[in-house]
């Protein structure tokens, strides 16, 4: 990576793709030099306009698949018909990820870059979900360090200690499943559907979620790691323990009928939420975090944000929490741009014939 | 094409049980191998390429790769099989969320194996059978029973 001497002065419009795996999307942010404000001009997310329709519904599956199509047709959209005279630079997802996906979003972004002469930054993926918090205003007036991130979603459950903008250590993560994930396939046991954890905190509303004991494992061991996957053979036991006890009408055979659904989703989410919740107060407390940071796709659950909000007004006096906007908590452009920013004002920049797909990169 | 047949299987009372059915099966692994796990949500699919990276000497521990669909892992293990040198690349797939087989193609996996330094797990095969079947390998299922699982090897005939 090169470092040019100064930050780049006035405002900047930052171009931002996102690529890494199931979603496309393009944005376009108007960022101060400092980043005293930021003003979302345009993002678009494939799953929300309808790509097939442009092209008659011919659309090579491949490319489907591939977010070639996507990316071109959402470019299309954001840039208009003066495409490079409509960003001053741009930031792209380089990694994590799966690496096919990634080089789509690269290539196009290297192209653009090439042919207008602009400046690019990769982004890591995380950092991007990091930075999504920073899209909100009054998040950016009360962001103070050091912060403590927990980063939330599908595919990743991890604890990040943020030092300052860009320096980051990883201080716990989850060791088999993420806790999407989790909700995800309890759900699948249950035969709720996906996904699954708008599912469960849909139904835990209407249930007691002291009704099942449910395992927290690592919940009381000294390290920041956290364990998910146990959960599966919990919820497969108590649903085949209720089958097989159809003739011998247990506690489970004298709920009213749908009850035990409504109770085992509580009692599930209550279980995720509560590891999440202690393991960032403390990860929080040892790190002396006078910001705490909830991003990432399961940073939506009503639950997580009520709980996590109570928990730190009780035990971290001083400390704000700063949550990711829930239409920026999923993958998505805005945030990569954010990180992207963070990146440009500090006056980094990639060689753009050097930039590539990273597929198992770190914070 | 003749192949020998291996059938074996191990029962596994613990989630510790793992690191014996590990080592048995790595004894069968060298470059370019494909091995599909079979087995229900929470049998422990994960839990044993975890014992099996630990074998390999991997660097790190393995996480569930449902989301991303594939995660890479550098090991190093001189290869059982005399004369075919290291495995030094760990893939796990999971085709999970697998709808179509040609959501496999992004994943790139030929290229992957055509390295000849890697060795593959794949997570439900059974959302991947149209591109197994034209590879050879082995296949571990997994089986949950009251108290602990039951595991078993086979090859593809």
């Amino acid at each position: 990576m090169r470092k040019s001497g100064r930050a780049v002065g006035e405002r900047l419009r930052i171009l931002g793709l996102e690529t890494s795996c199931d979603e496309t999307s393009v944005a376009l942010l108007d960022v101060g030099a400092r980043g005293e404000s930021v003003r979302l001009v345009k993002h678009v997310v494939s799953s929300q306009i309808e790509i097939h329709a442009k092209y008659g519904g011919v659309v090579p599956e491949v490319a489907a698949r591939t977010h070639v199509a996507e990316v071109v047709s959402l470019l299309t959209s954001v840039l208009g018909r003066r495409p490079l005279e409509a960003f001053d630079a741009i930031a792209v997802t380089r990694g994590p990820g799966l690496a096919t996906a990634l080089r789509v979003g690269i290539q196009a972004a290297q192209t653009l870059a090439w042919l207008g002469a602009k400046p690019i930054i990769g982004v890591n993926h995380l950092e991007g979900h990091i930075a999504s918090a920073w899209l909100l205003p009054e998040n950016r007036r009360a962001w103070s360090f050091p912060a403590l991130a927990l980063l939330v979603s599908g595919g990743h459950t991890e604890l990040v200690r943020m030092d300052d903008y860009c320096r980051y250590t990883v201080v716990g993560s989850t060791r088999d499943d993420a806790a999407g994930e989790a909700f995800d396939k309890s759900a699948k046991l249950l035969g709720l559907g996906y996904p699954g954890g708008p599912v469960i905190s849909r139904l835990a509303t209407q249930g007691r979620d002291d009704a099942f004991d449910l395992p927290r494992p690592m919940l009381h061991d000294k390290t920041l790691d956290m364990s998910f996957s146990g959960l599966k053979t919990a919820i497969r036991r108590i649903v085949e323990a209720q089958r097989s006890n159809v003739r011998r009408p247990s506690f489970l055979e004298r709920a009213p009928d749908g009850r035990r659904t409504f109770d085992l989703c509580a009692s599930i989410e209550r279980a995720i939420v509560e590891v999440l919740v202690a393991k960032t107060i403390r990860a929080a407390k040892e790190t002396g975090a006078r910001t705490v940071l909830l991003v990432g796709g399961v940073s939506a659950n009503a639950r997580l944000r009520r709980d996590l909000a109570a928990a730190v007004r009780r035990e971290l006096p001083g400390a704000a929490l700063l949550k990711t906007p829930v239409k920026f908590s999923t993958d998505n452009a805005a945030m990569i741009v954010a990180a992207g920013a963070w990146r440009l004002m500090r006056g980094e920049r990639h060689d753009w014939k050097k930039l590539d797909a990273e597929p198992e990169l770190d914070l | 094409m003749k192949r020998s047949t291996i059938k074996h299987h191990w029962s596994v009372p613990d989630e510790r049980g793992w690191s014996v059915v590990a080592r048995e099966v790595v004894a069968l692994l060298r470059p370019g191998s494909v091995l599909a796990l079979q087995g229900p949500l929470g049998a422990g699919k994960t839990t044993f390429v975890q014992a099996l990276a630990k074998e390999l000497a991997a660097e790190r521990v393995p996480k569930s790769p449902t989301f991303s669909m594939l995660r890479t892992y550098r090991v190093r293990r001189p290869s059982a099989s005399l004369g075919t040198g290291w495995i030094q690349r760990l893939l796990h797939v999971d085709a999970y969320r697998i709808e179509h087989e040609r959501d496999l193609i992004p994943l790139d996996l030929d290229a992957e194996l055509a390295a000849s330094d890697a060795i593959l797990v794949i997570e439900w095969p059974e959302h991947a059978a149209h591109w197994l079947k034209s590879r050879p390998h082995l296949i571990l299922r997994i089986k949950i029973l009251k108290q602990g699982r039951k595991a078993e090897i086979q090859n593809d005939q």
